[in-house]
């Protein structure tokens, strides 16, 4: 296929680094267009007329769009690193982990940041929960995927960096060494690998966006851009 | 049995019924197990077979569970290949199913769920984005016959199960989808008329009889 990939990203976002991780595993050439969610593209709108949302994925002229569609469309059209496995079980259970990552733990996580009082005692609750449960699914292995990175890892990918960095600009330690070894050895291992270190942003920049609108996501209880 | 293959569903699960259509699309023999969602607790199987979401459908294969609506398709899918093909065999279209899928779920069917649940000013708001979705949903359905094109695929499956509720929503909000989404109501009827359709669709007066009861409805 001799089409152009190009990837509207932006690299503060984690849905953006999905995308860019699944293509470095791949060893495929793209361009990294950033956007600025403050002030979005016209191209962007363009691909992405009823999301308006990044990443987006265009294949030659066609837009993919959503993270873990990116992610498997990637999967199936370039050969190397296998990102979910061949047998139908496994694959079934990647993607059961992936949806549950996305929609329960995500949102849990990100509530348990910008809450207070009774309603953050509940999230970190579900929080506790859900951790220990992904832990337990590692089952001692170095990925979710195995020996090396899978869906699984890609979607979780949050937990090895940006939640970190949440809990430090709000003053919470909810994944921390001393409850969740097993998972913060996978963060160390996820953010170590190589595919991972040439697309993760620097945690500065991502502290960089996250301190000073602290007050304004707090209200808005969502990320606000500008 | 050489293949056992076990749903556990409840006669009113959308979600459920994806599954359901998939298996009579492709011809598989099933033994569905029914699990009462009215009930407090879920029963001892739920708990084994869905440990961390305790939710249904679930299908379990050669004793293994597969969860989630949308993943347990595309397993059937995957496994059986003797049936009709299920997903698109292009990678773009496959991605354009799955993008409507997510869309199906996070956007129509909370907005859904809001507006049978709420009353009022907050109704007819949810009302509106119901319509909107619903509209949107046509668009994509475009000229085609199914969301397949020609053939009846992944995303007709995803969303079939949500026209047992049609006649309910516009009993609930005083409208008519026929008047507003005439495309999808002729896709609907279309989609009604193959078996693994009919078979598994309930009685729309008991879906919405249940819901009315679920959700507090006068």
């Amino acid at each position: 296929m001799g089409e152009t990939l190009k990837l509207f990203g932006w690299k503060v976002s984690p849905y953006s680094h999905r995308a860019e991780v699944a293509l470095r595993l791949k060893g495929v050439k793209y361009e990294f267009i950033h956007e600025d969610l403050a002030n979005k593209s016209d191209m962007l709108i363009r691909y992405n007329p009823i999301l308006k949302k990044i990443p987006v994925l265009l294949h030659g002229d066609t837009p993919i769009v959503e993270s873990q569609v990116i992610v498997e469309y990637i999967d199936e059209v370039f050969d190397g690193h296998p990102i979910l496995p061949k047998d139908p079980y496994k694959r079934a259970e990647a993607r059961f982990w992936a949806r549950f990552i996305d929609e329960k733990v995500r949102p849990q996580v990100w509530m348990s940041c910008w809450t207070d009082g009774e309603t953050q005692k509940s999230f970190i609750a579900q929080v506790k929960e859900s951790l220990a449960i992904l832990q337990g699914r590692l089952e001692g292995k170095k990925f979710f995927g195995g020996d090396s990175i899978g869906l699984i890892d890609i979607m979780a990918c949050s937990l090895a960096l940006w939640f970190g960095v949440m809990q430090e600009v709000v003053g919470l330690n909810l994944l921390n060494e001393d409850d969740y070894p097993e998972l913060c050895q996978w963060g160390e291992e996820y953010r170590n690998a190589e595919a991972v270190k040439e697309c993760l942003p620097e945690r500065e920049l991502i502290v960089g966006f996250f301190a000073p609108r602290k007050d304004r996501i707090f209200a808005k209880k969502a990320p606000v851009y500008d | 049995m050489s293949e056992e293959v076990v749903c556990v569903d409840f006669w009113a699960n959308g979600f459920g019924m994806r599954v359901r259509i998939a298996l009579r699309e492709k011809g598989v023999q099933f033994e569905l197990k029914e699990e009462d969602l009215r009930a407090k607790e879920r029963s001892a199987l739920v708990l084994e077979m869905s440990p961390v979401l305790r939710q249904i459908p679930i299908l379990i294969h050669h004793g293994k569970p597969v969860l989630g609506s949308i993943n347990i398709v595309e397993y059937i899918d995957e496994v059986w290949k003797e049936g009709p093909a299920l997903l698109p065999a292009d990678p773009l279209d496959r991605a354009h199913a799955r993008l409507w899928a997510h869309y199906i779920d996070k956007m129509l069917f909370s907005t859904q769920t809001k507006f049978l649940k709420s009353k009022g000013e907050a109704k007819e708001k949810s009302k509106a984005e119901l319509i909107e979705s619903l509209k949107q949903l046509e668009q994509v359905l475009g000229d085609g016959n199914y969301f397949g094109g020609d053939e009846f695929n992944f995303l007709d499956i995803m969303l079939i199960p949500f026209s047992s509720m049609f006649s309910g929503y516009e009993e609930h909000g005083s409208f008519q989808i026929g008047v507003e989404c005439p495309k999808l109501m002729a896709w609907v009827k279309r989609c009604r008329e193959r078996e693994s359709v009919a078979r598994t669709l309930p009685d729309d007066g008991e879906m919405y009889q249940l819901h009315k009861a679920w959700y507090g409805i006068e």
